[in-house]
């Protein structure tokens, strides 16, 4: 027996070695899948919202319409709005692009017109029912 | 009755271990042999059919997984 204790020894060594190596690998495994399980959404899942971050549209220049302002290039992709604001006055129109798609104030806006605040702000909510009653007779036809 | 003793308690003979890891072919199918059972029973899930049953069932990517690693890995022991 004594001669063969270094390998019993040996034996038993390497028996234990091997099933260490197949537990952790086990481990890792069921480790990587539960990662995996943890991160992982199938598209079903997604919301119409993150379903709309995947993907981009390409935004073309011939899409758009070009409004000039004041020496500012105002582009409006919906066909339906840059209709209804073509046919705006021009001194109307000019107020609306500056207003919403410039973000100016009313007050700047007067400025740069030599307008008064408040008569920029009445030529805004006209020209606002003036939209608003073109496109909803578009949208009725 | 000490040979009957090593033949039961479930351990590789010396001579295959020393040759398994020295890289011989016939001795490292020994060793994937012996631990055939215990890779499946590590590479056992649990799995539901479509009426919801559990089913215990091997893992064939993890078995094969098992197995590669084991070939590779008991090449560094010092026997």
């Amino acid at each position: 027996m004594k001669p063969n204790s270094h390998e019993e020894h040996k034996r038993h060594a390497f028996d234990s070695f091997c099933k260490k190596i197949l537990r952790n690998e086990a481990r890792d495994h069921y480790d990587e899948m539960k990662r995996q399980r943890d991160r992982e959404v199938s598209f079903s899942e997604l919301l119409a919202q993150e379903m709309d971050m995947l993907f981009l549209m390409d935004k073309y220049p011939s899409e758009q319409f070009n409004f000039s302002v004041l020496g500012h290039e105002v582009a409006i992709e919906s066909e339906i709005i840059a209709q209804a604001i073509a046919a705006l006055p021009e001194e109307k129109r000019d107020i609306i692009l500056l207003a919403y798609f410039l973000d100016m104030t009313d007050g700047e806006i007067g400025a740069m017109l030599n307008l008064v605040r408040r008569t920029v702000q009445y030529k805004r909510t006209s020209s606002l029912q003036e939209l608003k009653k073109f496109m909803e007779g578009n949208v009725n036809e | 009755m000490s040979k009957q003793k090593t033949a039961t308690n479930g351990l590789l003979p010396y001579p295959v271990i020393v040759a398994a890891t020295h890289g011989d072919v016939d001795a490292i199918n020994a060793v994937l042999k012996h631990y055939e059972g215990y890779i499946c029973a590590l590479s056992t899930r649990r799995l539901y059919d479509e009426n919801g049953c559990p089913r215990m069932c091997v893992d064939e990517g993890l078995r094969r997984r098992l197995e590669a690693k084991l070939t590779v890995k008991f090449l560094i022991f010092i026997a």
